[in-house]
């Protein structure tokens, strides 16, 4: 049997990057990585002839600092690009980008506003930053010096932004998106579009608390309204792979794991589903909480009370993808363009989650780059109250492009191909228990020290030498890598 | 001192003023209660409105007053008598029912029949709540500190705070921190199935909000409901006997006995501003008076954007203020009885005075889905079609509340959003009575021909009546963000105002609405603490 320092279930970025953290430090590393290809979540793939596509996360960007540790620029990775256009579409159906100049268009006050608008927002991002870099201890009184200066740093951050912006950061969270963009704007077109942004990927429609605190946190990931794109999805997970290998770790692909091996509460390795057992010191699962601890681990082995809570953990994915290739004459501009007319247009779509089905009138979110097309469908239930997903994605497909083409009407006959994502595909292929892109949902009572579950934000299991290190634990959430980092940062 | 040279001024009679005025006058002060409704109590009153047949208009139950209001103010001497409410019934759509009565047991069994888990998870439940609502009552009486200000007072705050934390076990502090964070539809379905039980404890997580139970943030206003208790048992609801306004008569006996001035039909038109301090009111009719102190228990909008010139705040101050979510969304319907409504699921014989459940509340809550497809509607400025209601039948606790035989019923209903698409006129109101009925109608076929009166209240009405700006029941929601050191709005939350002599304790100050008196006893308080009487 074969033996490591660190074993890491997951060749996803948070995987990846708490991957090449440990072989930084000179461990024995090896990645297990269920599917053919690395990645996870970030991924790009081929489904046909010169039809390559990020299949869930489009772009993203990496925190800089990991960047810079992991020496990413020299396997291609451009931390500064600049970031995209981000587009909505005006009731005539005409494109607006969301700048001052175009906002000036619709709105002189709406314009005169929205640098203060983007300032607050940065400064909201930086705090959430040093927020997800700093381990959350377990509370009140019960973590060390190491973790107790973290969280002092975390306060002095806060104290250091000023009176204003630090109490309008706290007021910010817990606040409806929509009561957030009203402080500043009075045009529904430019709040619906920021609002988008808000409940991307999120179970939640703008009018719902808390999605202030998720716009701040995609606004943070995407270094802005538009996602800034450090290239394809891939060539941060590959650039990943490559730091992790140059640092002497391994991966393999094709390797399931089925379980974890745990003796008195120890784990001790993994088993992998074709039998084949491999041990280690440290286990890190990049996977979701739920998949790792209920799958892999097992509520056996768990207190009761820590199952009930993972059992609760909200996941609620309601996220479809849709990919065209098309012949280029669809009339869609470059860039990240939002469907997104209202802000009660987005808050009804959200409604029909509530009572499992699909949004008849959906928010979109359309990523052109050439002749192809990647739509992000919300809101697309995992758990449909009828009807089973195998069917339901055709009509998806359908309200998608059928959406997208009262703007656009040349789109339906440029299509060539097609390839769409269900949330049942988002678990069954991408390993996302509910189809949920967060591990988790970004909520409030998922936030700080509650994520995953309260208590077990530090990374920690109730399983000795058992770690999370995916989007599910604190830090966690969109293509940072900050969860990864924190995980193998935590551990000495 | 001249007739009109007070101590202290305080504008508005309802149950926080006069709590106010209570504690400055206790103190030796000489204090004026400024009323500008011909009676006092403001949301807290009892009238007659049909011949006859008396109505708590607003407010009906009582369970949030602080004890040590009534035991400072000696309450119960000047008039306070409680009623206990003794069950909670919900009929469902199947015709079935569920009830919650005050015998434990009784009610244990009930459950059982609906689902063995559910009653078996229902007393662990209880405990937690009980629990939880107990970690966070010490939050009540603190005085809420600025976590960005570095003065000593406030760094005494934030040193209470912490310790008041750190006096929580870890398993306290995570639930308090989850209980005020997610949706009360994410707490119910963690612990029980059935609908009708998720849903009457849903429902006391959307009153006074414009939010459904899946908002996060509700379990917290759930918990905030929690948090009665009378005569020191916990979780209790009760009626006052003569009804709201007898809660607010007893104050107004107390604040008699201890000498505090009370005046009617004195409406305050502007706060008198002498070099930067609030020096006086001036009244509508033209009536000045003098005081070395001002404090306002109208709500945050009447007392900042009203009663003060803009000129004597900060913009950013009075912007924060215009921000303040207070929307109504609950309406009152008040209707006189000629005979009991007959509830199919549970049907009383002769003519129902022997009735239990008449004798409780009763709630049409039959699931989550119920009550968030009525926050639907109100979402998008609808009245739901199909409203949750909250019903009580006064006169079966307190037959002083109508003629013999006859009987008063009182329906807090939701959602009638105060910003109703087309806006509120004398049809939509009818409107919003006839969804009440109807929905009632279905549980209870024979409403109709019992109805002898009706009166419908609007949030608009509310508005207009008790002066809530936007109607809101609380005076502003109690939502994360207008809580604790953010309500009313943060820097200023520990009932001074940018206004030198210029208090604020009402309702929409910390720690909130919903007839509790804390606001207006810590204002007197810290009226007291700066030394300016």
């Amino acid at each position: 049997m074969s033996h490591y320092d660190n074993i890491i279930i997951g060749a996803g970025h948070n995987g990846l990057v708490a991957a090449a953290y440990l072989a930084k430090q000179g461990k024995k590393v090896l990645v297990l990585e269920r599917r053919s290809i690395i990645g996870g979540s970030v991924v790009t793939e081929s489904f046909g002839d010169n039809f390559s596509v990020d299949s869930l996360h489009t772009g993203g960007t990496l925190r800089p600092d990991i960047i810079k540790d992991l020496k990413l620029a020299s396997y291609g990775l451009q931390p500064d690009s600049a970031p995209q256009p981000f587009i909505t579409l005006l009731a005539d159906g005409s494109p607006l980008t969301l700048d001052v100049e175009s906002i000036k268009r619709i709105s002189e006050k709406d314009a005169a506003r929205f640098p203060e608008f983007v300032r607050f927002m940065n400064k909201a991002a930086q705090i959430m930053d040093v927020t997800y870099s700093t381990i959350m201890p377990r509370l009140p009184m019960n973590f060390g010096f190491k973790e107790g200066y973290g969280l002092l740093e975390w306060a002095l951050e806060l104290k250091l932004a000023g009176r204003k912006d630090m109490l309008n950061f706290i007021r910010a969270l817990p606040m409806t998106a929509q009561e957030l963009v009203e402080e500043y704007f009075e045009s529904d077109i430019v709040k619906a579009a920021i609002c988008a942004v808000a409940i991307h990927g999120s179970t939640l429609g703008p009018m719902g608390a808390g999605t202030g605190y998720t716009l701040i946190h995609s606004w943070m990931n995407r270094g802005g309204l538009a996602h800034k794109n450090v290239g394809k999805a891939g060539e941060i997970t590959t650039a990943l792979a490559n730091a992790v290998k140059a640092f002497g770790g391994e991966i393999r692909t094709e390797a399931e794991v089925a379980s974890i091996k745990i003796e008195n509460q120890i784990a001790k390795g993994v088993v992998l589903i074709n039998g084949e057992e491999i041990s280690a010191n440290q286990i890190f699962s990049a996977a979701d909480p739920k998949h790792t601890l209920l799958k892999l681990v097992g509520a056996q082995d768990l207190p009761p009370e820590f199952v009930w809570h993972t059992q609760s953990i909200k996941m609620r994915g309601s996220v479809a993808k849709i990919h065209l290739q098309t012949n280029g004459n669809h009339g869609i501009p470059e860039g990240t363009l939002v469907v997104a007319p209202s802000i009660k247009y987005l808050e009804k779509a959200y409604d029909a989650t509530k009572y499992g089905e699909v949004s008849e009138e959906p928010y979109l979110e359309v990523t052109t780059s050439g002749n192809t097309i990647s739509i992000h469908f919300q809101f697309a239930p995992y758990a449909l109250k009828s009807g089973d997903w195998k069917l339901e994605i055709k009509k998806v497909e359908e309200l998608a492009i059928n959406s997208l083409s009262e703007y656009f009407p040349n789109l339906r006959a440029s299509i060539s191909n097609l390839k769409s994502l269900s949330p049942l595909d988002l678990e069954q292929t991408y390993g996302l228990t509910e189809g949920d892109l967060n591990h988790g949902q970004l909520m409030l009572d998922q936030f700080l020290f509650m994520r995953p579950i309260p208590g077990w934000s530090n990374h920690k299991t109730p399983i000795d030498n058992l770690y999370l290190c995916g989007s599910g634990v604190h830090g966690g959430g969109g293509v940072s890598g900050a969860a990864g980092r924190n995980a193998a940062k935590s551990v000495r | 001192m001249t007739a009109n040279q007070y101590d202290a001024i305080i504008i508005g009679g309802g149950h926080n003023g006069l709590v106010a005025a209570s504690y400055l006058a206790r103190a030796g002060k000489k204090v004026v209660v400024l009323e500008r409704r011909p009676i006092v109590g403001g949301a807290a009153v009892t009238e007659e409105i049909f011949p006859g047949y008396k109505f708590t208009e607003f407010s009906y139950v009582v369970s949030l007053l602080r004890p040590e209001i009534i035991r400072d103010l000696e309450l119960p001497k000047h008039g306070l008598k409680i009623l206990p409410l003794p069950s909670t019934f919900t009929p469902m759509e199947n015709g079935d029912y569920l009830a919650a009565w005050d015998d434990h047991d009784l009610t244990r069994r009930e459950l059982y029949r609906h689902s063995p888990k559910d009653a078996e998870a229902y007393d662990e439940y209880a405990r937690v709540m009980a629990r939880a609502a107990k970690a966070i009552k010490p939050i009540i009486n603190l005085i809420p500190p600025d976590p960005s200000s570095m003065s000593i007072r406030d760094l005494m705050g934030l040193l209470k705070v912490g310790q008041y934390a750190a006096s929580l076990s870890e398993k306290e502090l995570y639930m308090v921190a989850k209980l005020a964070t997610q949706s009360s539809a994410d707490l119910l379905e963690e612990w029980f199935e059935t609908d009708a039980l998720k849903g009457t404890k849903a429902a006391s997580g959307i009153i006074g909000t414009y939010l459904g139970p899946r908002s996060p943030g509700t379990a917290y206003v759930l918990l905030h409901h929690y948090m009665g208790e009378i005569d020191g048992a916990f979780r209790a609801w009760g009626f006052a006997k003569n009804g709201s306004g007898g809660v607010s008569g007893s104050i107004y006996n107390a604040s008699q006995a201890l000498g505090v001035e009370v005046r009617v039909n004195a409406s305050v038109q502007q706060v008198k501003v002498k070099g930067g301090r609030a020096v006086g009111v001036i009244l509508e009719n033209g009536d000045e008076l003098d005081s070395k102190v001002v404090m306002s228990a109208a709500d945050p909008k009447r007392t900042f954007l009203q009663f003060v010139e803009q000129k004597h705040l900060p913009d950013d101050f009075v912007t924060s203020i215009q921000n303040f979510r207070a929307r109504g969304s609950s309406g009152k319907i008040n209707i006189a009885l000629s005979k009991l409504p007959n509830f199919t699921a549970l049907p009383y014989t002769g003519n129902g005075a022997n009735s239990v459940l008449h004798r409780g509340a009763v709630s049409i809550s039959p699931s989550i889905d119920y009550i968030e497809r009525a926050y639907d509607d109100a979402k998008y400025g609808q009245i739901s079609k199909r409203p949750y209601i909250d019903m009580i039948f006064p006169s079966m606790i307190d037959p002083d509340m109508a003629p013999p035989g006859h009987h008063v019923m009182s329906c807090f209903v939701q959602y009638a959003p105060y910003d109703l698409e087309g806006g509120w006129t004398d049809q939509r109101r009818d409107e919003l009575g006839e969804a009440v009925i109807a929905t009632i109608e279905q549980y209870a076929p024979n409403i109709r021909e019992c109805i002898v009166g009706m009166q419908v209240i609007s949030p608009k009405d509310i508005e207009r009546i008790a002066g809530i700006t936007g109607g809101n029941i609380f005076h502003g929601e109690l939502l994360l963000h207008q809580i604790f050191f953010l309500r009313p709005t943060p820097q200023w939350a520990d009932f001074r105002t940018p206004l030198k002599g210029y208090y604020f304790g009402a309702s929409g100050a910390h720690p909130g609405g919903g007839v509790m008196g804390a606001p207006g006893m810590l204002a007197a308080k810290e009226i007291l603490k700066d030394g300016m009487l």
